[in-house]
C-alpha cells in the first residue's frame, strides 16, 4: 500500500494505492492520527485502491468519528468492488461516499 | 595440517620457517655466486699473473743472459785472440830477427871469424847457455857454419831472458849440426851421462820451415826434452839461394794453456784452431774439441757437424758475434776472434743450458715461490670455502632456529587460544583475556575481540534464552487461548444427534494461532436455533478477546428470546460502551423455526448467506445489512425473513471465504463458491463444507492465507 497526502489549507486528501488489509492498515492509521488534528475537510481519493479488509474499516470508522467532531470527511473514486464491501458492511451508511 | 617431529606443516610456522629459508637461501646462492665469481676470477688473474711473470722473467734473462755473454764471451774472447796474435806477432819478430841477423852473418862469413861454441855443459843447468848439438855421424867440429852462427849465441841468449814466451831458441844448420838456448843443458844427455844425437834434419819445424820456404808455425807438437805441448815457429835461411840453417822458437804456451783450462771453471770454455782446423788448445772434456797431436789431428773445417764446420771456416776468417750451434744434441754459444799472425782463431764457447742455468734456476726457484704461493693461496681459498660453508651451514641453522623461536612465538598463543576455544564451545563459560596473549601486536587484539566477542556472545545467549523463553511462554499461552476459543464453539459433530429434522455443521480454520471469526449455534428453545455467523475486524489475542465478548453477548441476548435485530442492537449498544480501540465485527445473525423452516435474521455488515432450496442450487440470498456492531453507537438493524425448505440448505461463511487468494492474488470469490457448493448441492452440510475446504485449497495453492476460513451448513432434513 502507498499513500500520498496532499493537503490545501484545512482540507487532507489522502490518495491511497493497493491493498488496506490486517498488515497494512496500522500504517495508514499512523498516517492518520499524525495528520488530521487541524484538519476540517479530509478526503480519501480511492482510485487506486484494490481491497480493503475490516483492518482498513476499522481505520476508515475511526476516522470518520474523529471527522464527525472537528469536521467532514468522504471517499471518492471508490471501485465497485470496493463499494461492494462497503455495502455488505453496512458502511455506506456511515461513510459519504461520492 | 599436517603434524610431524614437533612440526606444523602448512601451519603459520611453516610458512614463517619457509619465508626465513627462501630468503636465507636466495641471500647465499647470491652471496655463493659472488663469491665463485671472485674466487674464479682472482684464481685466473692469479694464473695470468704467474705465466706472464713466468714469460717475462723467461723473456727477460734470456735476453739479458744472450746479451751479457756476447758481451763477455765475445769480448773477452777477442781480447784473448788480440793476446795470442801480439804474442805469435812478438814470437814471428823474435823468429824474423834470427832469421835476418843468421842471413846477415852467412852472407858475410868468408869474412868472419869463427865464434867459440861448446856442447851442453850440465853445469850451467838454470841459466841460458848456447849448446851444440848434432845428428849421428856428424862431426860438429868440421862444420864451417856453426862457429858463425855462434855468433848469435848471445843475442839468442838475451832474447829468451828477455821474452816471457820463450823459453829457448836455437839454428839448425843444414850440415847436420844444431846451436840451441835453453836453460836445462842436462837433459841433453841420457842416463849414462852420453850426449843424445839431435836429427836436426829431420825435426818438423826444420821440414816445415824448409817446405814453406818462409816463416812457419808448427802445428802442436810434443817437445823432445821437455814432453811440454807446445809450438814451433821456425823460419828458412838462405845464402846464395842455398838453405844454409834454420832458426826457430819453441812455444810453450804456458799462459795461453792455463787461460784456455781455467777458462773451463767458470763453465766456458775456450779452444784454438790453427789455420788447417786443427785443434791446438782446448780444455779436456770440453764436449767438443779435442787435443791431439799433429799427426793424429782432425780437420775440424770439414767436421761432419756442418753448422760447427761452417762456424770454423767463419772463425779462421773473421770475428764472429755469438753464434748458437748444436752439437751432439746440445746447444751451445760460440764466438771466435782469428789469429791474424797465425791464422788461428780463438774460440770461446759455452753449453746454452748452462747460461741459462740461472734463469732456469730462477724460474724454478720463482716457481717454487709461485707454487708455494699459489700452493698458500689455494689453501687459503679453501679455508676460506670451508669457512664459508660453516658460515652457510651456521646462518641455516641460526636462521631455521631463529625462524621457528618467532614462528613459535607467534603460533603459540594462537594455538593456545584455539584449544582455549576447543575447550569452551559447548560450554557457557567465556573466553576470557590471559597474559600469555598479550604479545603487544595482532594476537592480543584477536584476542581481546574473542574475549569481548565471547563475553557479548554469552549475553547475547542469555537475551535469547529468555526471549525465547518469553515466546515460548506467549507461544504455549496463545495455543491455549485457541483451544479456549475453538472449545469456545460448539465443535461436537453432529451437534444435536436427538434432533433428526436438521443436519448442522460448522468449521473454522484460524490464518494466525488465534482468530477474529466465530460460528455460533445453539437451540433457544425446542423449536428455534439460533445461528451466528461473525467477523471481528482484525486478527489476533484481541481479535479473540473480541470475539469472545461478542459471542457471549449475541448468545445471551438471544437466549433471552429477543428477535434477531434486538439482539444486535442490544450486543452493539453493550459492545460500544467501552471501545475505545473502536473494534468491530460483522455479525449474522438468524433464527431458524425448526418446524416452519421460517428463518427470522439481520446482517450487521456481514457477507450475504447461501441458500438452496429443496431441489434446487445454492443462490446468494441478498438481504438487507446493517451496520457493523461496535462501530457506532445506537445502529438500528432491520430484520428480514426467509423460508429453508425441508431438504434445502442454509451456508453462512466470512470473508476469509470469498477472499481467499491465489499467488496471482486473484480472489476466490463468490462464483467459485457457489460452483463449489453446486458441485454436489444435495449432501450433507459436512461434504459441502469438505468440497468448499477442497476447493479453496486448491485455489490458493502455496499462497500464504491472512484470514480466517470458517463456514456454517444448515440442512433441513
Amino acid at each position: 500500500m502507498n499513500i500520498q497526502k496532499s493537503s490545501h489549507n484545512n482540507s487532507l486528501t489522502f490518495s491511497i494505492s493497493g491493498r488496506i488489509d490486517t498488515s497494512t492498515s496500522p500504517k495508514l492509521e499512523q498516517e492518520l492520527k499524525n495528520s488530521i488534528n487541524d484538519c476540517t475537510e479530509l478526503t480519501f481519493d480511492f482510485a487506486q485502491v484494490e481491497y480493503i479488509s475490516s483492518a482498513g474499516l476499522r481505520v476508515l470508522l475511526s476516522a470518520q468519528k474523529t471527522m464527525n467532531k472537528q469536521g467532514s470527511m468522504k471517499l471518492k473514486n471508490v471501485h465497485e468492488n470496493i463499494m461492494e464491501i462497503f455495502e455488505v458492511t453496512g458502511f455506506t451508511d456511515i461513510l459519504n461516499i461520492e | 595440517m599436517v603434524k610431524k617431529f614437533g612440526l606444523k606443516f602448512g601451519g603459520l610456522q611453516q610458512k614463517i620457517l619457509n619465508l626465513v629459508l627462501v630468503f636465507l637461501i636466495a641471500l647465499i646462492a647470491i652471496f655463493a655466486g659472488i663469491w665463485f665469481y671472485q674466487a674464479t676470477t682472482l684464481n685466473a688473474v692469479v694464473g695470468d699473473v704467474n705465466s706472464e711473470q713466468q714469460d717475462a722473467i723467461e723473456k727477460v734473462s734470456h735476453n739479458t743472459m744472450h746479451q751479457i755473454i756476447d758481451n763477455s764471451m765475445t769480448k773477452t774472447n777477442a781480447l784473448q785472440a788480440y793476446i795470442a796474435d801480439d804474442m805469435f806477432s812478438d814470437v814471428k819478430t823474435d823468429v824474423a830477427t834470427l832469421q835476418s841477423l843468421a842471413a846477415g852473418l852467412f852472407e858475410h862469413m868468408d869474412s868472419i871469424e869463427p865464434y867459440p861454441f861448446s856442447l851442453p855443459d850440465p853445469a850451467k843447468e838454470g841459466e841460458f847457455s848456447a849448446q851444440v848439438l848434432f845428428e849421428d855421424g856428424v862431426d860438429y867440429t868440421e862444420s864451417k857454419y856453426l862457429g858463425v852462427a855462434a855468433h848469435m849465441s848471445d843475442t839468442m841468449i838475451a832474447m829468451c831472458k828477455q821474452s816471457e814466451y820463450l823459453d829457448n831458441c836455437f839454428i839448425g844448420l843444414a850440415d847436420g849440426t844444431h846451436l840451441c838456448v835453453d836453460n836445462q843443458p842436462s837433459n841433453k844427455y841420457d842416463e849414462n851421462g852420453v850426449l843424445s844425437p839431435f836429427s836436426v834434419r829431420e825435426r818438423p819445424w826444420y821440414i816445415g820451415a824448409v817446405n814453406a820456404g818462409k816463416l812457419w808455425f808448427s802445428a802442436v807438437e810434443t817437445d823432445t826434452y821437455t814432453g811440454k805441448i807446445g809450438v814451433e815457429c821456425s823460419a828458412p835461411v838462405y845464402k846464395d839461394g842455398k838453405l844454409v840453417a834454420v832458426v826457430g822458437v819453441d812455444l810453450f804456451l804456458n799462459s795461453m794453456s792455463d787461460y784456455v783450462n781455467s777458462a773451463s771453471s767458470q763453465g766456458g770454455y775456450i779452444s784454438v784452431i790453427n789455420n788447417e782446423g786443427k785443434v791446438i788448445f782446448a780444455p779436456e772434456d770440453n764436449g767438443i774439441f779435442t787435443v791431439e797431436l799433429s799427426d793424429n789431428a782432425r780437420d775440424m773445417r770439414a767436421d761432419e757437424n756442418k753448422a760447427l764446420a761452417d762456424f770454423i771456416n767463419k772463425a779462421l776468417t773473421e770475428q764472429t758475434g755469438l753464434v748458437s750451434v748444436n752439437v751432439n744434441g746440445k746447444e751451445y754459444y760460440m764466438t771466435s776472434s782469428p789469429i791474424n799472425t797465425v791464422g788461428w782463431a780463438v774460440i770461446s764457447f759455452i753449453e746454452k743450458d748452462i747460461t741459462e742455468q740461472p734463469a732456469q734456476i730462477m724460474m724454478s726457484e720463482y716457481d717454487r715461490i709461485n707454487d708455494d704461493a699459489t700452493q698458500k693461496f689455494s689453501e687459503s681459498m679453501k679455508k676460506l670455502n670451508q669457512a664459508m660453508l660453516v658460515i652457510i651451514a651456521v646462518l641455516l641453522v641460526l636462521g631455521i632456529t631463529a625462524a621457528l623461536f618467532v614462528a613459535g612465538r607467534i603460533v603459540k598463543p594462537i594455538e593456545y587460544m584455539t584449544k582455549r576455544i576447543d575447550e569452551l564451545s559447548g560450554t557457557d563459560i567465556a573466553f576470557e583475556m590471559n597474559d600469555f596473549y598479550r604479545t603487544g601486536d595482532e594476537i592480543e587484539v584477536l584476542a581481546q575481540a574473542f574475549a569481548t566477542l565471547s563475553k557479548r556472545t554469552i549475553h547475547y545467549i542469555e537475551q535469547i534464552t529468555r526471549i525465547t523463553a518469553e515466546k515460548e511462554r506467549i507461544g504455549a499461552e496463545l495455543e491455549l487461548a485457541t483451544r479456549i476459543q475453538a472449545d469456545m464453539l460448539p465443535n461436537i459433530f453432529p451437534a444435536f444427534p436427538e434432533r433428526e429434522e436438521f443436519d448442522i455443521y460448522a468449521t473454522m480454520t484460524p490464518a494466525k494461532e488465534v482468530g477474529g471469526d466465530f460460528y455460533d449455534f445453539f437451540l433457544i428453545d425446542d423449536n428455534h436455533l439460533g445461528l451466528v455467523m461473525a467477523d471481528v475486524s482484525g486478527k489476533g489475542v484481541p481479535a479473540a478477546l473480541f470475539m469472545m465478548m461478542s459471542k457471549i453477548l449475541v448468545n445471551n441476548f438471544a437466549m433471552m428470546g429477543e428477535s434477531p435485530a434486538k439482539v444486535l442492537e442490544q450486543t452493539n449498544t453493550q459492545i460500544c460502551k467501552n471501545n475505545d480501540e473502536e473494534m468491530f465485527v460483522t455479525v449474522w445473525f438468524g433464527v431458524l423455526d425448526i418446524e416452519t423452516g421460517k428463518v427470522t435474521a439481520a446482517n450487521a455488515g456481514h457477507e450475504y448467506p447461501m441458500i438452496k432450496k429443496a431441489n434446487g442450487e445454492f443462490e446468494i440470498l441478498k438481504d438487507k445489512h446493517g451496520f457493523v456492531v461496535g462501530g457506532m453507537e445506537g445502529m438500528r438493524y432491520k430484520e428480514y425473513e426467509f423460508t429453508l425448505e425441508k431438504g434445502g440448505t442454509l451456508f453462512l461463511y466470512t470473508d476469509g471465504v470469498a477472499e481467499a487468494n491465489n499467488a496471482k492474488n486473484e480472489f476466490f470469490g463468490k462464483d467459485r463458491m457457489l460452483a463449489a457448493l453446486n458441485a454436489e448441492p444435495q449432501a450433507d452440510p459436512k461434504t459441502l463444507l469438505e468440497n468448499m475446504k477442497k476447493s479453496v485449497d486448491e485455489f490458493v495453492g502455496n499462497a500464504p492465507q491472512f484470514d480466517d476460513l470458517t463456514m456454517l451448513g444448515v440442512k433441513l432434513l
